[in-house]
């Protein structure tokens, strides 16, 4: 009985050696990847070209003390590359830190869906990690070597987290949200664009992908429109032209939901916009004026803002606030559903109500 | 029979045997002198002999302090308690006139408290008594005195609380008394293994010198064992709660002591996993810090030349050496050896590169965290836990820690103390509601 049960452990420990991850491999004899960028390859030979950001620690942390070592190697798989580059370096690659994987615009333009492959499967890449893309291409923005970071990648982990800004302008997507919106029917993956700026970044563009390429790009507007709609972004403003003078309120709350509805046979998207907020800036003398008047106006400029928005996702034919998700979680689940959707998608009329609520003039009188 | 007891002992100096003769008698007395307060001997027995106020015989025969012996097998062991032996008309009679040196008032130095009795249980049986008896005023309490060990006869206490207390954890305790055969018995933990704890990973019986614990787990029905010699009392059974049960929980603040068991419990977990949880993290999962942590953590190791393990095991070795080294230096000593060793090693160690400074951290962490636990002899056994822990997480990483943490709670439900199920948390419950059919082993 005894020695039974020795055994019985003994194998259970056994077997932990197959579930066991990569070998035995100290910290500091790792090279953490911070970043990633996917290009295609040059001159139009087959493969990618891919860049990697790698860390170089410092027991010291203080501004300017971050360094980063950034390798490139073409082939015609990732992993292909991955493994020359290995080859080029003295230790061992670590994707468990890396938190942004760079597409190229020109390899998103043409077909990202082959670099899925090996996004999916690799062990230690992690789900929580960002995908943007890259503007002109991503090794570029792989390059720049921001000033004021403290440690290697810093200022790419502060921007797309949530520790650090806070942008209206930057919808950050993690590699597992675009993967599902990949997969999933009635969804279409977006993807923020990364400029290089001097020595820094600037990210206030949205690119919106259909399953296999990118078909859109918004502008900044449209991308903060995106943010308060889809994400119900508090951090955000909203904005009305009235006589010439620029009037900004500063949301507080906001809320939004749309419905599918069918009316005489013909498909409409309601969708409910309520925000309330202060003003941040507005002429002298807005306290005196009539607010319901002002809100009016804010209502017809943000809804037109919105409807032109979803006419164009709608010309480009795609859906990245996933209407069509909604509609086939509301009809029956079937292929003919899904049919149903895409046949109905292009003629789907939208009608869109905004409620706006000032709460103040953002002054004590 | 001075012959015979002559005959008995070894030559020893101390060993005081004198014919005595007043006008109508004459008596033998037999004592140790070294082991009895003469002045009891003269005052019950030289000094009325020679006096003959009374008739000697009758003093003997009305005074309960003079008790028959009989048995002459009997005679050494009870010489060698302190008593003195009397033949009188050919009959013998035993007086206790045993005199034990102890400490007066011990006050408790193990296991203190801020506002709790400050006095501790005493080396001497009768006192241990007293203090118990005066803080349990129960006619239910139960006093049966054995003995322990085939040459130290060591005499040993059994108390309990007739009413409260179960019968077959005291049945079980019997028995095992029953079974050692050890030789010599001087300190309670060495009573304590032979009941059956010697293998265990766990201690199942608790070793207290606090008198106020003692009368707590005697109202819950539990059994007491003292030793004659001893301070510490054994409080069985005990759960595996009753040990990070501190006494002030119940004389301090509530919720402060709730959140302080908390934290217990909380100190229990790290200092048991976190030796093996800095391998396995430095060498397999480094993606569970955060980044910036991960950074520094290996800039930090850079200049360390052996594999993380090692560096565990050096900083360990040292950090437990330290604990050794100032439990064994008199007290006048013992801080200089924490001052050099703590703070001048630990810093040097980490600027010589042989270590990271994140190492000295957890170092001082699994020490410090372990001191936190308020019984000495389940500190003494968490203290060992940390080390078989290391070997998985060297050979499979976080599932190997996971692994090891999975057999330590296995193994800590499938433990029983005296019948009673050990890893039962919230256990404070009566002895009577105790549930039923664990057989211990």
């Amino acid at each position: 009985m005894k020695i039974l049960r020795i055994t019985l452990l003994a194998l259970t420990a056994l077997s932990f050696a197959a579930t066991a991850g990569c070998g035995f491999r100290d910290i500091d004899k790792r090279f953490f990847v911070i970043a990633m960028g996917i290009d295609p390859a040059d001159q139009g030979a087959k493969g990618y070209k891919i860049t990697l950001r790698l860390a170089v620690p410092s027991p010291k942390v203080e501004p300017g003390a971050g360094n980063n070592q950034v390798v490139t190697m073409e082939a015609t798989s990732i992993a292909e590359a991955v493994r020359l580059l290995k080859a080029h370096v003295d230790k061992e690659f670590d994707f468990g830190h890396c938190k942004l994987f760079a597409v190229g615009e020109k390899l998103a333009r043409r077909d990202y869906t082959d670099i899925l492959r090996w996004l999916t499967r690799r062990r230690d890449v992690q789900s929580i990690a960002y995908v943007a893309i890259g503007q002109p291409d991503a090794a570029s923005i792989l390059k720049v070597e921001p000033k004021s970071e403290r440690y290697p990648g810093n200022t790419l982990f502060l921007m797309f987290g949530k520790d650090g800004t806070q942008s209206s302008y930057l919808v950050p997507v993690y590699l597992f949200d675009f993967i599902r919106r990949y997969r999933e029917h009635g969804i279409d993956p977006v993807l923020p664009l990364i400029r290089a700026d001097k020595d820094g970044y600037a990210i206030t563009r949205l690119g919106v992908l259909n399953k296999s390429k990118l078909m859109e790009t918004l502008t900044p507007g449209e991308t903060e429109t995106y943010s308060q709609i889809r994400n119900q972004d508090a951090k955000s403003t909203v904005a009305a032209v009235k006589n010439g003078n620029t009037m900004v309120i500063n949301v507080d709350h906001i809320a939004t939901h749309f419905k599918i509805a069918n009316e005489n046979g013909e498909y409409v998207l309601r969708l409910w916009l309520n925000v309330s907020g202060i003003f941040e800036e507005a002429p002298l003398g807005v306290y005196e004026e009539d607010w319901n008047q002002l809100e009016a106006l804010f209502n017809q400029q943000i809804a037109s803002e919105i409807k032109k928005l979803f006419k164009k996702m709608q010309q480009a034919a795609v859906d990245p606030f996933g209407f069509g998700l909604r509609y086939r979680a509301t009809h029956p689940g079937t292929e003919q559903t899904w049919k149903d959707w895409q046949n109905l998608y292009p003629d789907l009329k939208f009608d869109i109500k905004v409620r706006v609520e000032i709460e103040g003039t953002g002054l004590v009188k | 029979m001075l012959n015979r007891i002559g005959t008995l002992f070894a030559e020893s100096r101390d060993l005081t045997l004198d014919r005595l003769q007043n006008d109508s008698l004459i008596i033998e007395v037999a004592y140790i002198s070294t082991l009895c307060d003469e002045s009891k001997v003269s005052d019950f027995i030289l000094v009325p002999f020679t006096k003959q106020e009374h008739p000697f015989e009758d003093l003997v025969k009305r005074n309960p302090s003079f008790k028959r012996l009989d048995d002459p097998a009997k005679w050494g062991d009870t010489l060698l308690h302190g008593f003195v032996l009397l033949q009188l008309n050919g009959m013998v009679y035993k007086l206790d006139a045993a005199r034990i040196i102890r400490n007066e008032n011990p006050q408790t130095m193990v296991e203190t408290v801020i506002m709790g009795p400050q006095i501790s249980l005493s080396e001497d049986l009768i006192d241990s008594i007293n203090i118990v008896r005066s803080r349990y005023p129960s006619e239910e309490l139960a006093v049966e005195e054995r003995t322990v060990g085939t040459i130290s006869k060591t005499r040993m206490l059994l108390v309990y609380d007739k009413h409260r207390v179960d019968a077959t954890v005291l049945g079980l305790i019997r028995a095992k008394l029953e079974r050692i055969s050890d030789p010599f018995y001087t300190a309670t933990g060495e009573l304590v293994r032979s009941l059956g704890d010697r293998y265990r990973l766990f201690p199942s019986m608790m070793v207290t010198e606090r008198p106020d614990r003692v009368c707590s787990a005697i109202e819950d029905g539990k059994v007491i064992v003292l030793l004659q010699g001893s301070m510490f009392a054994i409080i069985l059974p005990s759960t595996f709660f009753d040990f990070l049960h501190a006494v002030d929980d119940d004389y301090d603040s509530f919720w402060m002591t709730r959140a302080m068991i908390t934290l217990r419990y909380f100190a229990v977990v790290l200092t048991i996993t976190l030796p093996a949880l800095y391998v396995a993290i430095m060498s397999y999962n480094p993606e569970l810090f955060r980044v910036q942590l991960t950074f520094s953590i290996a800039g930090s190791r850079s200049a360390v030349p052996y594999p993380s393990f090692v560096e565990v095991f050096i900083m360990l070795f040292m950090i437990e050496s330290l604990i050794e080294a100032s439990v064994r230096l008199p007290k006048y000593i013992g801080s200089t050896a924490t001052t050099v060793g703590g703070l001048i090693l630990g810093q040097a160690a980490q600027q010589a590169g042989l270590v990271s400074s994140i190492m000295i951290i957890v170092t001082s962490v699994v020490a410090i965290s372990n001191f936190v636990i308020p019984v000495n002899n389940m500190s003494t056994a968490i203290r060992f836990l940390k080390y078989p822990l290391i070997v998985p997480a060297i050979f499979f990483g976080i599932s190997g820690v996971t692994f090891g943490v999975f057999c330590y709670l296995v193994y800590l439900a499938d433990l029983r103390s005296f019948g009673k199920p050990y890893f039962r948390i919230f256990g404070r419950r009566q002895s009577q509601s105790s549930d039923v059919g664990q057989v211990g082993r």
